[in-house]
C-alpha cells in the first residue's frame, strides 16, 4: 500500500520553530508568504499531491510511458494532473513574481518539492526540469529571451529540459561534440544527438524548451569550448504562438529500472534553429547554476522517497499481524499481534523516522541558507550563505540520496515478501530511488565535488560556515541539563569530522587519491554531523516547549525519542567512519587491476 | 687579506651610481667623501651632491640603511674639496663615462691623492688601459676597476678589473673591502667590453626582444616562456624591460656595439625597432614612464593590466597564455626547447644564441665558467647561470643543436666534450677549466654555505619543515625548509631535537637557512584551515607549542645564535627574540607583523620585546615607557627597515652584530655562538611590575585619537586594546610582579579571543589572498 499525508507538523517545526534563528537574519522579500500562508501553501500542497499525484502513482509506473509516432506520450491521467498543477500555479512556485512567479521562499518549495517526491517521484520530474531551465535562463539570458520565454515556463504553458549528456559523455562533458553553426541573424543551428535526457519530450505541454550544450565551431577543446543554447521544440511566432516544428525531438526512449512514467529520451536535433545563452564558450557556467539547484532538488528526491516508504512501512507494520510481542501480548483480541511490536521492525521504522527527520531539518537549513544568498540583509550573511550552500549541495545530494534508497528498502524488508511482489506499492520506492544516486552527478562525484572543490577552497573558508555555529552550540549546550549528553556526543563525532578534515586536507595536498579515498565515507560523516546537529537542536526547543507546557506534548516526545535513537544508534557507526577515513588509500589502491 | 685597510672612502660624482655607492659605504659604518661639480648656478657649491644625499633619504627602495648612516657622508665639490681626497684610502670614480673627462679627473687627483691608496672607476663601458693612459706608473699601480650593479645597496654583484700594472695587494685590499664590508660578491673581470654580466644580459634582452618581434610571439607569450621556465626573473623580458626603463635600450646597445669588433655576434644582432622608439618618444618608457610593455589602465575607476600588442602598437587587456606546462614550466630546459610550436620555438630563439654568446666570452671575459654563472645570478637575479643552464640541457645536445640552427659552437663547448660544466667529486663541487681539467670551486676565507655542506653530510635530523645540520666544530644549524620557510607544529618539534641533540653531543646551535627569506612567521594557511573547523583547541595548542619550544630554545643550556636574513616576520622574528645573540644580514627586515591579521604576537614576542625595553639603558625607566614604546612598534607592526634599523626597534640588541655579506652569515654566527660556549649560562626568567588596567587606558587614549584621525579601524582598536592588556600585565598593579609564565598565559588567552573573532579570520584569510593586509 502506498500511503501518504504530507508530514506537515513536522515540516512547520522546522520552518517556523527551528531554523528561525538559524544566524542568516531577516530575509527580504518573502513579506507574502507569513507564516498563515505558509500553513496554508503546505495545506493546499499536501491536497495535491495526496488526492492527485499519488493514485497515478503506481499506476503510471505499470503503464509507463511510450512514443507515438515522434512523440511521447505520458501514462493515464498525468496531462489533467499537469493542468491542475499548472492552474494552482505550483509550476513557478519560487520564480520571480515579474514573471508571473509567487516568488516564494525555497525553505517553503523545498517542502512542497519533497510532497511531490513522495507521492509521484516520475511526474515531478517534468516540472521540475523546467523550473532547472528556468534557473540558467534567468541568470544567463538575453533580456529578449528571458521576456519572452520565462512567463510561459513560470506558468506550466511551456515546458524545459537540460540536454547535456551524449552516448560517450556523461560525467565527462569536455567531449561532447553537438554543434552549433552561427547563422548571420544571431540565432544559431543547433545539430547533434543527446541521450538520457528526463522529459525530453512529452504531452503535458504545448511547447518544451531544451537547453542544449554545444560546440561553436572555433571553440576550443575540452569544458572551455562548451556553449549554452535554448532551442524550442516548435519555434514560437512573435506573438507566442506555435510556429514550425524545429527538428527537435525524440528518437526513442528509454527502458529503466524504474521512474517509468518519466520520459527519458534519446534527442536528435538537427539544423534546429537556437539562441545562445550567456557567453560564448561560458556554456558551463550557465549550466552549473542549474545544476547546484537540481542537486538540492534531487537530494529532495531521495528525502520523498523515504517518507513515503516509512509512512507505507508504518501502515503494514500495525495492519499486518504476526507473532507476538516478546513481552506479552498486545492485541489479545486477534490471532496474533501487530509487527510493529518487534524491536527489529522498530528498528527499521525508527532508522527511515530518523533519516527523514533529519534530512528534512539539513534541508531546510540549507532552503534557507538559498534563501539568504540573496535575501539576507547582512552582506556577511549573504556571503555565509553562499558558502554554506556550497559546501553541503553535495551533501544534501548524495547522502539524501542514499538514505532514501536505504529508507526504500526498509520498507521491502518490514512488507517481506508482500515488497518483493508487485502489487504492494513498495518495491516501487526502491526502484524509483535508486537514480537520484546516479543522476545529476552520480554521489561518488559528489563526494569528489566535496573533499575535491568544497573544502580546499579558499583555505577552508566554505567549511567555516558549517563548522562554526556547530562549535558554537556545544561550547553554550555543554552543561545543558537536558541536552547535555546529546551534545557531549555531537562533540565527539564533531571532534571525528574535524580531525578527517584536517586528515584530508593535508594528506590531499600531497596526494590527491589519498582524499578521493577518504572521500565517500567523509560525505557521510559530515552529512550526520549535520543531522545531529539539528537533532540537537530540535531536542532543546522540545524540552524547552515541554517544560513550558504545551498541547503537542506527543509531537514534542516524539521528537525526542526520534533524537534519542539517532544518537544512540545511527550517530556511533557513521562516527566510526573517521576509522575508515583515516586508513588511507592503500587497502584499495594496492590490490593490482589483473587481481581483479 | 691585505695589511692596509679601509678607514675612509672618497666617490667622486653624485649620480645616481656614485651616491648609492657612497650609501652603502656608509651603512658598512664607514666614513665617505661625496664629491660632485659646482653646479653652474646658485650659491651653494656643494648643491649637487647635498642634493644627491637629500634624494636619497626619500628614495625607495632606500638606499640607506638608517638615518645614522646618513651622517656619515660628507658632501663636497671636486673645486673646493679635491685636497680632501689625501685623507681616504680609497676613491672611487663614478662620474659620466666620458674618457676626456675621467682623464682630466685623474690628473686632477694624481696631484691631490696618497700614494699607495687604491682609485677605482666604476666604469661600466671604458677600457681600463684608456683610462689610465697618461698617468704615472704609480697610478697606474693603484688603479682598478670596480664597476656596481644599480642599485648598489640591493645588487650582490661588484666585477672587479685589475690591469697589467695593478698592485696585487691594492686590488685585494679593495675587493676584501668590498666584500665583507659593502657585502658584494667579486667577479674578476678582464678588461674586456662590457665585462660579463652586462656583455650577456644586454645580448640576451636584445635576444629576446627580436625573436620575439621576429616569431610574432606577443609580450606575455614572451615572458611566460623566457621567464620561469628558464629560472630568469619572473618578470620575463618585457617586464625586466619596463621596470629597468626602456629608454635604458639605445644606451646600452650604443655603449656595447661601440666598443665591440664589428664581427662580434651581438653587434649583428643589435637593432631597433620602430615601435620601441616611438614609445620612448613618446614617454612610454616602462613603470617609471606613461606605462610601457605593460600598463595598468586605471580608466573608469577599473584596475585592468594591459599589454603591448607588439604588431598594432596598440594596448589591449594582458592575457594569461597558460603556454608552458609539465616539466619545461618548472627548469626542465631541455624539453622547453625541444617543444612544438610556439614555446619550444621562442625558448630556442632565445636560449641558443644567448647560451652560445655566453660560453664564447670565457676566457676573454673572465677566465672560468664560474666567473660567467656568477656575474648572471648576481648581477641579472637568473635562477641558474649560462653554464649550469647548458649542464641542464646537457652539453652535448646543445652542441648539437646549435650545429643544426647555424649558430656558433664555442671552444669550450667543443672542449668539454660528453662531460659537463660541473661536477661534485668527494662533496665539494668542481667546475670544468679552460685547461681541461676540473678545479673545486673556491669559497674565499669567511664564507660558509650549507649548500656546501649539504654535498657532503647527510642532515642529523629532518622533518617536513625543518632540518638540523652539523656545521663543524661542534655547532649545530637548524634550518627551516618548508613553504616559504613558514613555522609550524613540525619546525617546533624539530627544536625540541635540536635541544636534545646540542646538549649531549654539541657546544651551540645556530639558526639559519639559504632560503630566500629567513621566515615570514607562522604558517597562517594552516592557521586559518584551523581557524575555519573551529578547531580552537588545536589553534591553542599551536600557541602552547610554539611558546614552550621557544623558551627551551631560551633556557637551553648552550648558546643559541640566530642569523636571519631578508624577511624575519611575526614568529620569524619571535625567535630570533629568544635567541641568546643575533648575527644578522644588514638586509634583515624583522617585525612582529602579527596585529595586521587581527591577532597579536602569541610565541612570546610581547614578552621579550618588554624585557628588551625594560633592558635597554638609553630608555627612560619604569614600566610604563617600555610598555608604550613596545605597543607603539607592535601594534602597528613595525617592521624594520634594515639590520641597523632592527637594533633602533629593539628586534636586535645593542650587543648583536651585522654581517654585511651574506655569504658570510653562516660562518659569522658561528664564530659568535663559539665566542659565548665557555661559561655560558642560560638568562634569568625575568619578573615584571607592570600597571595593569591604569596603563592599559592610558595606552586607549593613544588609540582613540588614531582611531579620530582616520588612522585606525575598529578591529585596529579590538586588536590594540588586546595588545595593551597584555603588554601591561592584565588585571594587575605596579605592587604586583608578574611572572614570564604570567605574561605568556596573558598572550595566549588574547590571541586566542582575537583568533575566534570573524574580523580577525577575515584580516587572515585576506592576507592570504592578496599578500596585503586587510583594513576593516
Amino acid at each position: 500500500m502506498q500511503v501518504y499525508e504530507a508530514p506537515i507538523r513536522d515540516m512547520r517545526f522546522n520552518l517556523e520553530e527551528l531554523h528561525n534563528d538559524d544566524g542568516f537574519g531577516d530575509l527580504e522579500g518573502f513579506e507574502d508568504f507569513d507564516e498563515d500562508m505558509r500553513a496554508a501553501i503546505l495545506e493546499e500542497a499536501n491536497k495535491l499531491c495526496r488526492d492527485v499525484l499519488l493514485p497515478l502513482n503506481w499506476p503510471g509506473d505499470q503503464q509507463g510511458c511510450r512514443i507515438e509516432n515522434g512523440v511521447v506520450r505520458t501514462p493515464d491521467g498525468f496531462q489533467e494532473a499537469y493542468k491542475q498543477f499548472c492552474e494552482g500555479g505550483w509550476a513557478g512556485l519560487v520564480v520571480d513574481q515579474k514573471w508571473g512567479g509567487q516568488g516564494a521562499p525555497h525553505s517553503l518549495a523545498k517542502m512542497v518539492e519533497e510532497m511531490s517526491c513522495s507521492t509521484n517521484l516520475s511526474f515531478g520530474l517534468y516540472p521540475g526540469l523546467t523550473g532547472g531551465a528556468m534557473v540558467s535562463l534567468e541568470a544567463y539570458g538575453s533580456d529578449e529571451l528571458k521576456n519572452f520565454y520565462m512567463p510561459k515556463m513560470a506558468n506550466g504553458e511551456w515546458a524545459g529540459t537540460m540536454c547535456l549528456t551524449e552516448s560517450h559523455c556523461g560525467t565527462d562533458l569536455g567531449m561532447l561534440r553537438t554543434k552549433a553553426e552561427p547563422q548571420d541573424d544571431g540565432s544559431y543551428l543547433v545539430s547533434g544527438n543527446k541521450i538520457f535526457i528526463s522529459a525530453g519530450d512529452h504531452d503535458l505541454a504545448e511547447n518544451i524548451i531544451h537547453l542544449v550544450l554545444a560546440r561553436l565551431p572555433d571553440a576550443p577543446a575540452g569544458v572551455k569550448g562548451i556553449s549554452l543554447f535554448l532551442v524550442p521544440k516548435y519555434l514560437p511566432n512573435e506573438d507566442g504562438s506555435l510556429g514550425n516544428h524545429n527538428n527537435a525531438g525524440p528518437t526513442a526512449i528509454e527502458h529503466k529500472m524504474g521512474l517509468k512514467a518519466s520520459a527519458t529520451c534519446q534527442m536528435t536535433f538537427d539544423g534546429s534553429k537556437g539562441w545562445i545563452v550567456g557567453e560564448p564558450n561560458r556554456g558551463l557556467e550557465a549550466m552549473f547554476a542549474m545544476m547546484n539547484t537540481e542537486r538540492v532538488a534531487v537530494g529532495m528526491q531521495g528525502l520523498g522517497v523515504g517518507e513515503i516508504a516509512y509512512q507505507s512501512a508504518v501502515y503494514y507494520a500495525k495492519d499486518r499481524l504476526q507473532g507476538r510481542s516478546l513481552s506479552g501480548v498486545k492485541n489479545p483480541d486477534g490471532p496474533a499481534d501487530p509487527i510493529i511490536v518487534h524491536p527489529d521492525v522498530r528498528r527499521m521504522l525508527m532508522t527511515m523516522r530518523a533519516y527523514n527527520e533529519g534530512c528534512r531539518s539539513v534541508a531546510t537549513w540549507v532552503s534557507r541558507a538559498i534563501d539568504a544568498e540573496h535575501a539576507a540583509k547582512e552582506p556577511e550573511a549573504r556571503e555565509r550563505a553562499k558558502d554554506f550552500v556550497a559546501l553541503m549541495t553535495p551533501v544534501v545530494k548524495a547522502l539524501f540520496t542514499d538514505l532514501g534508497h536505504e529508507s526504500a528498502h526498509h520498507a521491502v524488508q518490514v512488507y517481506g515478501g508482500h515488497g518483493y511482489i508487485q502489487e504492494s506499492g513498495v518495491e516501487q520506492f526502491a526502484r524509483d530511488a535508486r537514480i537520484a544516486q546516479i543522476y545529476e552527478g552520480a554521489n561518488g562525484i559528489q563526494a569528489l565535488d566535496l573533499v575535491g572543490r568544497k573544502l580546499p577552497d579558499r583555505m577552508g573558508r566554505n567549511l567555516r560556515a558549517f563548522f562554526h555555529p556547530v562549535s558554537q552550540f556545544i561550547e553554550d549546550n555543554a552543561q545543558d541539563e537536558h541536552i547535555g549528553k546529546l551534545v557531549a556526543s555531537l562533540q565527539q563525532s564533531f571532534g571525528a569530522l574535524q580531525l578527517s578534515t584536517g586528515h584530508i586536507a593535508q594528506k590531499g595536498m600531497k596526494d590527491p587519491e589519498e582524499a578521493a579515498a577518504a572521500a565517500y565515507e567523509y560525505l557521510h560523516l559530515l552529512g550526520f554531523v549535520a543531522m545531529a546537529y539539528v537533532f540537537a537542536k530540535s531536542a532543546k526547543i522540545a524540552h524547552q516547549k515541554l517544560a513550558e507546557g504545551t498541547d503537542e506534548e506527543q509531537f514534542y516526545k516524539a521528537k525526542l525519542t526520534t533524537v534519542q535513537f539517532f544518537f544512540d544508534r545511527l550517530l556511533p557507526p557513521a562516527t566510526a567512519k573517521f576509522m575508515a577515513i583515516k586508513s588511507g588509500k592503500a587497502s584499495m589502491m594496492d590490490m593490482p587491476e589483473d587481481a581483479f | 687579506m691585505s695589511d692596509k685597510s679601509i678607514k675612509k672612502v672618497c666617490v667622486i660624482g653624485a649620480g645616481t651610481m656614485g651616491a648609492g655607492i657612497a650609501a652603502q659605504v656608509a651603512n658598512a659604518g664607514i666614513p665617505v667623501l661625496l664629491l660632485d661639480i659646482v653646479p653652474k648656478d646658485g650659491d651653494n657649491r656643494n648643491a649637487v651632491a647635498e642634493g644627491a644625499v637629500k634624494k636619497m633619504l626619500k628614495t625607495q627602495p632606500a638606499p640607506f640603511m638608517s638615518k645614522r648612516a646618513a651622517k656619515l657622508v660628507e658632501t663636497g665639490n671636486i673645486e673646493d674639496d679635491l685636497g680632501k681626497v689625501a685623507e681616504c684610502d680609497w676613491i672611487v670614480e663614478a662620474i659620466i663615462e666620458r674618457l676626456d673627462i675621467k682623464q682630466d679627473l685623474y690628473a686632477k687627483l694624481e696631484e691631490v691623492r696618497t700614494a699607495g691608496t687604491a682609485v677605482s672607476s666604476n666604469t661600466s663601458t671604458i677600457p681600463l688601459a684608456q683610462l689610465t693612459d697618461g698617468r704615472s706608473d704609480a697610478f697606474k699601480n693603484d688603479f682598478l676597476i670596480t664597476h656596481f650593479f644599480n642599485p648598489p645597496r640591493y645588487m650582490k654583484l661588484i666585477e672587479i678589473v685589475a690591469g697589467p700594472q695593478s698592485d696585487a695587494a691594492t686590488v685585494a685590499m679593495v675587493s676584501d673591502f668590498v666584500d665583507r664590508k659593502l657585502g658584494k660578491n667579486v667577479v674578476n673581470a678582464e678588461d674586456s667590453p662590457g665585462f660579463i654580466a652586462n656583455r650577456v644580459g644586454t645580448f640576451w634582452i636584445q635576444q629576446s626582444v627580436n625573436a620575439a618581434f621576429d616569431l610574432g610571439v606577443t609580450v606575455e607569450e614572451a615572458d611566460e616562456i623566457g621567464g620561469r621556465p628558464m629560472g630568469v626573473p619572473n618578470t620575463g623580458i618585457f617586464g625586466l624591460i619596463d621596470l629597468i626603463g626602456i629608454d635604458l635600450m639605445p644606451h646600452l646597445m650604443k655603449s656595447l656595439t661601440s666598443t665591440l669588433p664589428a664581427d662580434d655576434p651581438y653587434v649583428k644582432i643589435a637593432r631597433s625597432e620602430k615601435l620601441i622608439e616611438d614609445m620612448i618618444e613618446s614617454g612610454y618608457t616602462g613603470r617609471k614612464g606613461k606605462g610601457g610593455f605593460y600598463r595598468i589602465n586605471r580608466e573608469g575607476g577599473g584596475k585592468v593590466k594591459e599589454a603591448k600588442d607588439l604588431k598594432s602598437g596598440e594596448y589591449r587587456a594582458a592575457a594569461r597564455p597558460g603556454l608552458v606546462r609539465g616539466s619545461a614550466a618548472k627548469g626542465d630546459l631541455g624539453k622547453l626547447i625541444e617543444m612544438k610550436g610556439k614555446v619550444g620555438d621562442y625558448a630556442w630563439a632565445v636560449l641558443g644564441p644567448t647560451l652560445s654568446y655566453a660560453a664564447s666570452i670565457v676566457p676573454e671575459a673572465t677566465k672560468t665558467v664560474v666567473g660567467v654563472d656568477d656575474a648572471m645570478k648576481l648581477g641579472y637575479n637568473w635562477k641558474m647561470g649560462p653554464f649550469e643552464m647548458i649542464d641542464k640541457i646537457g652539453p652535448a645536445k646543445l652542441r648539437e643543436k646549435l650545429a643544426s640552427s647555424d649558430l656558433p659552437v664555442p671552444a669550450i663547448l667543443e672542449q668539454v666534450g660528453d662531460k659537463t660544466f660541473y661536477r661534485v667529486e668527494n662533496g665539494k663541487r668542481q667546475y670544468f677549466g679552460t685547461d681541461g681539467e676540473y678545479h673545486d670551486v673556491e669559497r674565499p676565507e669567511g664564507v660558509l654555505l650549507l649548500e656546501d655542506i649539504k654535498l657532503s653530510s647527510e642532515p642529523l635530523a629532518k622533518n617536513g619543515s625543518a632540518a638540523l645540520w652539523d656545521v663543524g666544530d661542534g655547532v649545530v644549524a637548524l634550518e627551516f625548509t618548508g613553504k616559504m620557510n613558514a613555522l609550524d607544529e613540525q619546525v617546533m618539534r624539530m627544536i625540541g631535537k635540536a635541544i636534545e641533540l646540542v646538549k649531549s653531543d654539541y657546544k651551540a646551535l645556530v639558526i639559519y637557512n639559504e632560503g630566500s627569506n629567513f621566515s615570514a612567521g607562522a604558517n597562517l594557511g594552516l592557521a586559518i584551515f584551523a581557524m575555519n573547523i573551529a578547531a580552537w583547541s588545536e589553534v591553542e595548542k599551536t600557541v602552547k607549542g610554539g611558546q614552550d619550544a621557544y623558551k627551551a630554545l631560551k633556557y637551553a643550556p648552550f648558546p643559541v645564535v640566530s642569523a636571519p636574513f631578508g624577511l624575519a616576520l611575526g614568529g620569524g622574528c619571535e625567535i630570533l627574540l629568544h635567541s641568546d645573540a643575533i648575527q644578522a644580514h644588514a638586509e634583515t627586515y624583522t617585525g612582529l607583523v602579527e596585529t595586521g591579521v587581527g591577532i597579536i604576537p602569541g610565541w612570546g614576542g610581547c614578552n621579550e620585546m618588554l624585557s628588551r625595553w625594560m633592558a635597554n639603558p638609553r630608555h627612560p625607566k619604569g614600566p610604563m615607557p617600555a610598555v608604550s614604546k613596545v605597543f607603539e612598534i607592535v601594534s602597528t607592526a613595525t617592521v624594520a627597515k634594515s639590520a641597523a634599523d632592527a637594533k633602533e626597534l629593539g628586534f636586535l640588541r645593542h650587543k648583536d652584530e651585522i654581517t654585511m655579506n651574506r655569504d658570510r652569515l653562516l660562518y659569522d654566527a658561528k664564530q659568535r655562538a663559539l665566542a659565548m660556549v665557555d661559561g655560558y649560562t642560560a638568562p634569568e626568567k625575568p619578573e615584571y611590575r607592570l600597571p595593569g588596567p591604569t596603563g592599559k587606558a592610558a595606552l586607549k587614549l593613544a588609540v582613540d585619537s588614531f582611531r579620530k584621525q582616520g588612522m585606525a579601524t575598529p578591529h585596529d582598536e579590538t586588536v590594540a586594546a588586546e595588545l595593551a592588556y597584555v603588554l601591561t600585565g592584565g588585571n594587575t598593579d605596579i605592587t604586583e610582579i608578574v611572572t614570564e609564565d604570567q605574561m605568556l598565559k596573558l598572550e595566549r588567552e588574547a590571541f586566542m579571543r582575537l583568533a575566534r573573532n570573524p574580523k580577525s579570520q577575515a584580516r587572515v584569510e585576506h592576507m592570504l589572498e592578496t599578500g596585503k593586509p586587510l583594513r576593516n
